[in-house]
């Protein structure tokens, strides 16, 4: 099973890639060489090109021109498969499984060891036994994955790979769902397999796993490598100046709110993945919730802005009750809210700019008795475009016509707009380029001082730290610790959010 | 920007859709033997000039109905499919008004079209109770109670309210004066007027009001507008009541129109509820697109029988024709952009 040791040293080999689409150029003569046995990362911001490029590798896209080795060989991929057969892999973002199967099936799948005409099952299973022993990538072979922690679902989608032969394994933001510890193990599992001669093509916008975990990093901007650096030799800032094309100060910690009254209270917060949770912000701060996706604070936003039921417990705005009201009822009395997906729920793509600006200002600044004239709501949107300096061609394109972080500008911007007493925001920068995470924090942070409280629910941990007066983690739907913004650094978080945590005061006295 | 739209209008959808109707249609008219440009002309002169135009207003009055009836909810995303039963329903219910009330002609013909509007906005707000209480999705619920509707109407007709001595399936005519105004000697009545009305007030709600905001919004997105607060089952309440009023207008305006009375079947057979859908649909309910759609489909559907008196061509063709621009539409091929690169500005 094992390939025969390729002669050349350069792993892949792509060299003045050009791939256009209408109205962009994605990629304009990019140069990528991967050495065998590294670890490379290829880095840029939204829109960089940078999933262009490795669809191009893996066989989705052709090519306008350019040429692609894969170990020396000049290959053209017509399809996945294709490249899978020239030793390529790709991890993508979601992950590609079968949540009913077991981890063997989904590992041998498409590729099934057989006996006499039919699936060898046992077979299956000590072949996954032994990758993963080989590879240090613990995984029980008969398990659902559907039942697996995300970290153990993305080791099942590595021993796919290595199990159909891949040489060279790509993996897309492979860390945007794993707590830091598992990050850690994740890159522990990488160095090994390049130990033995594999090779990683890592695509990521995050500056410290890439310092850390990488040998080389190339840079794209506006679809051109604009950077081929030596980890070693090269600094996070270095590579974010690359990324943006200009100094970016990053990772930077805002000065402390000054708290007064209180604005929002849940008292005992119960809903079907919500047990139990006890929280309060008050004026003039930032309250951050940190944790891994999925234990809890989705439903517990959901629930505080009344778009999911609430089983148990109280919640108060500005000492009215409102634990039952509606979301209008919510808005009306003071609530604003970014919620995490800015397209499935904060926007509707395909409405135009001014429509999606218009949104919940509709009934009150913008119309007077039921009216709503579209003067009023164009000039809405162009104060607003103006103010929080969202890039649209006009406000009557379509809202999917602007980039991630131009979309996020816009929703947050008019959610800002409200001047609600209380803001709820999910996951302000996901997916939102460097220069534009800036912008946004200094509005959070603006927003705040001018007296208004924001509840903030994060993955990043450099943007909980970064913002928040005080931290709590969420782990299993409960709030597992507390702590104040001192407390709260880095190590700290991690092991709380990974369920380690001495439990919070308040979560301690909790009933279900 | 006038010429961008324009160049926009042309590289639409829907006139890819007409033109390749067209052209496919004159295919198969060549292929059996007959003369592409007799036809078509047949069909225009047949369907808007002297002799057809009366005919066309009348089917108009009935498409545009259905179609704004069916546009309305369709524009929030909900479709109603029930619009057969409660055009009937509003048809049955004006006719019985119209007979029984002590009230002076004109006074009765405007509770007739009440009522009528009245009983199909009740029939379709209980499809619409049937989703928001028990989950039924509406397309279900609307089109499933729509037959026990068209079924009483039916039953009504041919047994209670029965002409005493006929022997067709109609409840007795309407008192003398207990019609709506028609122009000229023509078919044509205040009907097409009303319909109209309600179409400028469709488009007034659509473009200019808070409510015809969130109904879009809703339809582009629900998940968007529930986000900001918009109450979807108050909002599908409201709409099929509007929706179901409609249709129950039409129905009563096609009971105080000629024959002026309710003849069992008669509402039901132009299909209005169908070609009104597909109008709405081929639009994506935009009012001034619904009202082109339907009157396009009333000028085939009229033009095709003329077409079939004075060639011999079948009148199939138009329904050929019809199918042939929806199923283009529904693959939204379009022109290619470069045909139009000059002109239009990226």
């Amino acid at each position: 099973m094992t390939p025969p040791p390729p002669e050349s040293e350069l792993a892949v080999e792509l060299r003045g890639i050009t791939k256009r689409f209408p109205g962009t150029l994605a990629n304009d003569a990019v140069d990528l060489s991967v050495r065998r046995g590294e670890i490379h990362a290829l880095m840029g911001e939204n829109g960089a090109g940078k999933s262009t490029l490795m669809s191009v590798l893996y066989g989705m896209e052709r090519p306008d021109a350019g040429t692609i080795r894969v170990e020396g060989r000049d290959v053209t991929f017509a399809s996945p498969s294709a490249a899978m057969a020239a030793g390529l892999g790709m991890v993508h973002q979601s992950f590609k499984l079968f949540d009913s199967l077991t981890v063997a099936e989904n590992v041998v799948y498409a590729a099934e060891p057989r006996r006499f005409g039919l699936v060898d099952r046992a077979a299956a299973r000590r072949r996954v036994r032994e990758l993963a022993e080989e590879h240090g990538l613990a995984v029980d072979p008969d398990a659902r994955v559907g039942e697996l922690p995300v970290g153990l679902r993305q080791r099942v989608e590595i021993l796919k790979l290595l199990h159909r032969g891949a040489r060279t394994l790509i993996l897309d933001e492979p860390t945007a769902v794993l707590t830091p510890a598992e990050a850690d193990a994740l890159f522990a599992v990488l160095k090994s397999l390049t130990a033995q001669g594999r090779t990683v093509v890592l695509v990521t916008h995050k500056l410290r796993e890439v310092l850390e975990g990488s040998d080389r990093v190339t840079v794209l901007r506006d679809g051109r490598v604009v950077a081929r650096l030596v980890t070693a030799d090269t600094t996070a800032d270095e590579i974010a100046a690359a990324m943006t094309g200009r100094a970016v100060e990053l990772d930077r910690v805002h000065a402390s709110g000054t708290p007064g009254e209180a604005i929002l209270s849940v008292e005992a917060l119960g809903t079907d993945a919500v047990h139990g949770v006890d929280l309060g912000v008050r004026a003039g701060e930032i309250v951050g919730i940190a944790g891994v996706a999925g234990n809890g604070q989705s439903e517990l936003i959901g629930a505080l802005a009344g778009l999911r039921p609430v089983t148990a417990g109280r919640v108060t705005l500005r000492g009215e009750d409102i634990t039952h009201a509606s979301a209008a009822e919510r808005r009306a009395k003071g609530l604003a809210y970014v919620p995490e997906d800015r397209h499935a729920v904060g926007t509707a793509p395909a409405a135009t700019v001014a429509e999606n600006l218009a949104m919940g200002h509709h009934r009150t600044s913008l119309s007077s008795r039921g009216l709503l004239p579209p003067a009023a709501v164009r000039a809405h949107a162009r104060a607003l475009v103006e103010r929080f300096g969202v890039k649209a061609a006009t406000t009557e394109v379509p809202a999917s016509a602007l980039s991630g972080g131009n979309l996020q500008k816009l929703l947050i911007g008019r959610e800002l707009a409200h001047d609600a007493p209380l803001l709820l925001v999910e996951q302000p920068t996901r997916g939102v380029d460097i220069g534009a995470i800036q912008n946004i924090h200094d509005q959070l942070i603006a927003y705040r001082d001018a007296g208004h409280a924001v509840l903030l629910v994060s993955a990043e941990l450099s943007e909980i730290r970064g913002l928040a007066d005080r931290v709590l983690v969420m782990y299993e739907g409960r709030v597992a610790a507390s702590y104040t913004r001192e407390e709260a650094d880095e190590r700290t978080l991690g092991l709380a959010m990974a369920g380690a945590a001495a439990p919070a005061p308040e979560a301690a006295e909790a009933t279900d | 920007m006038t010429r961008t739209s324009l160049a926009g209008a042309l590289r639409s959808p829907l006139t890819f859709s007409v033109l390749a109707g067209l052209v496919i249609g004159a295919l198969f008219l060549v292929g059996t033997g007959a003369d592409p440009l007799t036809a078509y002309e047949a069909v225009v002169t047949g369907a808007l000039g002297g002799d057809g135009i009366g005919a066309t207003l009348t089917t108009t009055t009935g498409v545009l109905g259905l179609a704004l009836a069916l546009a309305v909810p369709l524009r929030a995303g909900l479709i109603n499919l029930g619009g057969d039963g409660q055009m009937v329903l509003g048809g049955i219910t004006a006719a019985v008004t119209g007979l029984n009330s002590p009230l002076p002609a004109p006074l009765t013909v405007v509770l007739a079209l009440l009522a009528g509007t009245a009983a199909g906005a009740g029939y379709a707000v209980l499809a619409a109770l049937c989703e928001n209480r028990l989950g039924v999705p509406l397309l279900v619920s609307s089109l499933l109670l729509s037959y026990p509707a068209v079924s009483l109407a039916s039953y009504l007709a041919r047994y209670p309210l029965k002409e005493p001595g006929s022997s067709l399936p109609q409840t007795r005519a309407l008192p003398d004066g207990v019609a709506l105004p028609a122009f000229g000697d023509s078919t044509v009545t205040l009907g097409l007027v009303l319909v109209a009305l309600a179409a400028a007030a469709y488009w007034f709600t659509d473009r200019r009001t808070a409510l015809g905001y969130e109904i879009r919004m809703t339809g582009l997105n629900p998940r968007f507008s529930a986000y900001a607060g918009v109450e979807r089952r108050g909002l599908t309440l409201r709409l099929m009541s509007v929706s179901g009023g409609l249709a129950g207008l039409v129905g009563a305006i096609g009971v105080l129109s000629f024959p002026y009375r309710f003849v069992d079947g008669s509402l039901t057979a132009p299909g209005y509820t169908w070609t009104g859908l597909t109008a709405a649909l081929l639009a994506g309910a935009a009012p001034l697109g619904t009202v082109i759609a339907a009157f396009f489909f009333a000028v085939l559907q009229v033009g095709g029988l003329a077409m079939e008196r004075t060639t011999e061509v079948p009148r199939e063709l138009t329904q050929v024709l019809q199918a042939i621009v929806i199923v283009f539409l529904a693959a939204r091929l379009r022109f290619p952009r470069r045909l139009f690169r000059k002109r239009v500005t990226v």
